[in-house]
């Protein structure tokens, strides 16, 4: 049976899960407003075909793959904060931990939708499957982000199932009996036996290391589908590293936002403090600076040998592009080390639109490693057709592009009705922990 | 007037045993006939009328023996292209390669004009591009026309992921489009910007009335990838690509690199020898992809660079703004 | 034309004309169909027929006729329009047959030379005639030459080898005599075009010989033929002759180069798939483990609650 301590933080939730207000009402209908759009864009995207895409015969891939990269590298991030804090025992970690899971489920169901956007033909998708060549990155990338989500999910059922059992088992709660009823089987009827204690943790474990041990692989994998090219700029060894590094530093901005906004909007104050912030914060400052020394050996090596064509591609870089190169990889990496690494800074607002300016810059730094490369080919581009020579992208992207944001946004805030936002299981385990700890 | 008949022996006759007097319907039926839509390829290999055939309703017009156009029934033509499966094998014991003489371009346009035609490619999609080359600012400008490489070792077949695009042991890449998924991984793979996606329906498409095949790279289809093919329908019935017979200065060679011999319909060299003495080449060698296409160094040049402007259209002529050559000459 | 390279460039033209024919005719049947049916109500059209004669060997000959219009200049082949040959000498006239053009507006028939009336020179006049229709005039062409063939042989002299080639006019009553001084043109039949090989010339006694190309590849036994040629010819017009020899290089196949990288080809490397399946193993194989434990964890609820 769930413990008292659960019952009782779990009655601090029950609000949430029980009603929904008009604000989150119109908050949820707002998003869905925005998720149709997508849809109509992507019917015409079907129907008119890819020429209603910013991409042409030199940028074959834009701004949808830059949102599968960065969306890709936000679920990481999730699993890794995730499965490395549980593996280490962080007791930080109980409050903010099923946001991070949730980052990562979520992120991963949308990221490869956008790659999906990228396809010419959907209706052959199977091919992949029935057809696939082992040589090829996105044979490797199918067979490791379908690993992943697998993974990913089993991960979430094991960090949600305490939970579940504790809502199940909490009486006063006023929900349908549907929904009851789903519970209860979820629940699997765990009562929290030590036998059964005793296998979830074991579960849990080792699925920690897995899905850590997945996403490095996932993310590599991704970076490879660029580098195994010849073209300027992708063509470099640093990529995996670069990319898992980037992936997880781009996700540290995005814990740090949600955290934010559930804080405000489910006043948790009381759980989730400026400790939090700061530890999170601390690790974002390290993976800025693990990003910016990245980005900067790849660069200096690029620039430092000159080799014609990567000339040709820093040109433009810090031409067309001065602007946001310098917002990607000078802002993006200096601001969050000056706002946590400078104490009198380090305020959970400051930290907070550091994490935005992260999160953007990240988002652009996908945007300059994918498009300008392919705007500075081997053989220059001989064009009188602007959309060849130069990437614009339109609102079909766009519109699908806000669609993926409301997406995360929906399913995060129909997640937070289904199941407490806050792991109420572990933070109910923690002070016996902290006795531990102090014997 | 002493009269001798003599019966000819192997008479080399077209059609088969045409009855000398015909009234013009008959004669349309057992002629051989070339339909107006399907010409550019169909005319090569041979199509004939199979009357057996049920009728579909759908009327392609031909070009008869007379001259005259008539209608006739879709399905009565057949049309013997290489299935998508046989396309898979190469021409036994053949490797072709092509030799591309920069001394004699004078980008007159006439191959990317017959491929694109003979193809029925859209005006956004060539086969062949001609480019305007400076290596450096010091060194001589020069007009490139750049067909698909088919290398041997081909970046693009590496990271196909369904394997739509393959090699053959004749050394030709092709690509099947009935099984590309437009996942453009091909196109970013090569290094030489050959590829073209086709990003929406071209009515172009719809003029090739004949079944697809990948040795035909037609008709194109929307959401797929498709390039240069070497022409390898017109191969194996013994012609050269379209590119090659469309060029009015024989400035492209096409031949069997086992045979060592390339040809431009019009001069006939030693592959091994023209290379040697004429110094070819392959171009970004140091990528390590292999081409099957040599070029031979423009110098000794029949044209001066500037006649490559001579009677382009104007937006041909946009293109080549942004070379530093133009650049330069509209400074002066 | 050309301004810095007249001369051989004005050749590359003629010769390539035969390309370009039927090339504009494959590119332009929509344009020239559009005229077809503008133009069928008025007059008939010019035709024009381009006829040659070529001597082979076993004394036979090939007339080849190539019958085609012109719409707007870009010249349009006819197929299937019967081309009837004739030979004539010496007052006598001989219907040799009629052939219909094939889908390059091409006729062609072959014939033994022994019984073809002769002049008094041993000049044979072919005659191609295409009759017209209702839609297109008649043309005509006439073309005159001396039977005559080349013979190709080789031999080996100081351990250096030779190929000789030597030519005979043949008369009508069996008064064979020798070409001399005449070029006679090597070539080597290959996929798409002859490759020229080198030139002989015909001396008094009609023979002539030239060291053999030793840099020629031949089939896997190293088997060639030598085609021996005279073009356009005054007299003889068009003479062909070959023969075959065992000297060439024998066809090795380029082994397409060992690459390092065989990425491309169908199936994987070695190395690759182990890998993946170590992974994937690895990775399901605790997968399958969590949820074994989940599996567990429901049974033993099953059996506390029974």
């Amino acid at each position: 049976m769930a413990s008292e301590k659960e019952l009782t933080l779990l009655k601090e939730f029950t609000p949430q899960i029980e009603h929904t207000n008009i604000k989150q009402t119109v908050w949820m209908i707002f998003l869905a407003a925005v998720i149709v759009l997508g849809f109509y864009a992507l019917y015409v995207q079907i129907t008119e075909g890819h020429i209603v895409t910013g991409m042409r015969d030199n940028v074959v891939w834009g701004i949808y793959i830059v949102n599968f990269i960065f969306f890709m590298g936000i679920s990481y991030a999730g699993a890794l904060i995730s499965g490395t804090l549980h593996l280490f025992k962080a007791e930080w970690r109980k409050p903010i931990i099923r946001i991070a899971e949730f980052i990562t489920i979520i992120a991963l169901l949308i990221g490869p939708c956008y790659i999906l956007l990228c396809i010419g033909r959907l209706d052959r998708l199977y091919y992949l499957v029935i057809f696939g060549r082992i040589q090829s990155p996105i044979t490797w990338d199918v067979i490791a982000i379908s690993t992943d989500i697998f993974g990913c999910l089993i991960f979430l059922y094991l960090a949600l199932l305490r939970d579940i059992a504790a809502i199940r088992d909490f009486q006063e709660i006023r929900i349908p009996k549907w929904k009851r009823k789903i519970y209860t089987f979820l629940a699997l009827g765990y009562t929290g036996t030590p036998e059964q204690k005793e296998r979830l943790h074991k579960a849990t474990d080792i699925m920690a290391a897995m899905v850590i041990a997945i996403a490095v692989i996932v993310y590599s994998v991704l970076a490879w589908i660029f580098s195994v090219t010849l073209q300027p700029g992708w063509h470099s060894t640093i990529f995996g590293p670069y990319f898992v590094i980037a992936a997880v530093f781009s996700g540290c901005g995005v814990m740090i936002v949600v955290m934010w906004l559930f804080r405000k909007i489910y006043h948790l104050e009381k759980y989730i403090t400026i400790k939090h912030f700061v530890n999170v914060g601390v690790l974002m400052l390290i993976l800025a600076a693990l990003f910016g020394y990245f980005t900067f050996s790849d660069y200096l090596t690029k620039w430092y040998g000159s080799e014609r064509n990567d000339e040709l591609l820093i040109n433009l870089l810090f031409d067309k592009y001065y602007w946001l190169f310098i917002l990607s990889n000078y802002i993006g990496v200096l601001l969050p080390m000056i706002v946590v690494g400078i104490k009198k800074f380090r305020t959970i607002n400051n930290i907070t639109i550091s994490a935005i300016i992260v999160i953007l810059a990240l988002w652009v730094n996908r945007y300059l490693i994918v498009v300008p490369t392919l705007e500075s080919p081997y053989l220059p581009i001989q064009d009188s057709r602007p959309a060849w020579i130069f990437y614009n992208s339109t609102w079909i992207e766009w519109a699908l592009t806000a669609a993926g944001v409301a997406f995360f946004a929906l399913a995060f805030t129909i997640g937070s009705k289904l199941i407490p936002i806050i792991n109420v299981s572990e933070l109910a385990e923690s002070p016996q922990e902290e006795e531990k700890i102090l014997e | 007037m002493k009269s001798l008949t003599l019966n000819p022996f192997p008479l080399k006759e077209a059609t088969d045993g045409q009855p000398k007097k015909s009234s013009r319907r008959d004669f349309l039926k057992k002629s051989l006939v070339a339909g107006a839509g399907v010409v550019a390829t169909g005319g090569l290999i041979e199509a004939y009328l199979d009357t057996s055939a049920a009728e579909s309703g759908e009327k392609v017009k031909v070009l008869t023996t007379t001259g005259e156009i008539v209608e006739v029934d879709k399905s009565q033509i057949k049309y013997p292209r290489i299935s998508r499966k046989e396309s898979h094998q190469g021409i036994p014991g053949k490797k072709f390669v092509m030799v591309i003489d920069l001394a004699r371009c004078k980008n007159a346009r006439a191959c990317v004009e017959g491929c694109q035609k003979a193809h029925h490619l859209p005006k956004d999609q060539e086969f062949m591009k001609v480019y305007l080359l400076q290596d450096t600012e010091n060194t001589a400008p020069y007009w490139f026309p750049k067909p698909c490489f088919h290398c041997d070792n081909p970046l693009c077949v590496s990271v196909c992921p369904v394997g739509a695009t393959y090699k053959r042991s004749d050394g030709i890449v092709l690509i099947d489009n009935e099984r590309c998924i437009g996942c453009k991984f091909c196109i970013t793979g090569c290094p030489y910007s050959t590829r073209v996606f086709a990003w929406r329906h071209y009515e172009e498409f719809d003029e090739d009335t004949q079944p697809y095949s990948p040795e035909a790279s037609s008709p194109g289809v929307e959401g797929t990838v498709s390039k240069c093919d070497f022409c390898p329908d017109l191969i194996r019935v013994g012609k050269l690509p379209y590119c090659v017979t469309s060029c009015p200065m024989g400035v492209i060679y096409f031949g069997d690199i086992d045979e060592d011999v390339v040809t431009n319909g019009a001069e006939t060299y030693q592959f091994s020898k023209l290379i040697r003495e004429r110094a070819g080449y392959r171009y970004l060698e140091i990528l390590g992809t292999r081409p099957s296409v040599y070029y031979l160094p423009p110098v000794e040049r029949q044209f001066p660079v500037d006649r490559g402007f001579d009677g382009l259209n104007e937006e041909v002529e946009k293109r080549y703004e942004s070379t530093p050559y133009v650049q330069k000459q509209r400074r002066k | 034309m050309n301004q810095y390279n007249p001369g051989p460039m004005k050749k590359v033209i003629t010769i390539r004309f035969f390309w370009l024919t039927s090339l504009l005719f494959l590119i332009s049947p929509i344009l020239s169909a559009q005229n077809e049916a503008e133009t069928e109500e008025n007059e008939p059209v010019d035709t024009y027929l381009s006829f040659i004669a070529t001597y082979t060997s076993n004394d036979t000959v090939v007339l080849t006729a190539h019958l085609f219009i012109r719409r707007e200049r870009i010249p349009v082949d006819l197929q299937n329009a019967p081309i009837s040959f004739t030979a004539s000498g010496d007052g006598q006239q001989l219907t040799i047959g009629e052939v219909f053009t094939d889908s390059t507006g091409k006729a062609r028939c072959l014939i033994p030379t022994t019984s073809l009336p002769r002049d008094k020179e041993g000049m044979v006049t072919y005659t191609a005639d295409f009759s017209g229709t209702d839609n297109y005039f008649s043309a005509s062409e006439v073309f005159i030459s001396k039977p005559a063939a080349l013979d190709v042989s080789f031999y080996e002299e100081d351990s250096i080898k030779y190929i000789r080639v030597s030519g005979i006019q043949t008369g009508s009553e069996g008064d064979d005599a020798p070409i001399a001084n005449e070029t006679v043109l090597l070539f080597v039949p290959t996929l798409f075009a002859p490759m020229p090989v080198g030139e002989i010339y015909l001396e008094e006694d009609g023979v002539g010989s030239m060291e053999f190309p030793m840099t020629l590849i031949g089939d896997s036994v190293g088997t060639i033929m030598i085609i021996a040629r005279i073009d356009e010819n005054d007299l003889f017009g068009y003479v062909k002759g070959g023969s075959s020899c065992n000297w060439a290089i024998p066809k090795h196949f380029l082994k397409q180069d060992k690459p390092t990288r065989e990425l491309w080809t169908p199936v994987a490397p070695l190395w690759m798939i182990i890998t993946l399946l170590i992974l994937l193993a690895g990775v399901w194989g605790h997968y399958v483990y969590a949820v074994v434990q989940l599996i567990k964890i429901k049974q033993s609820a099953k059996k506390e609650s029974a």
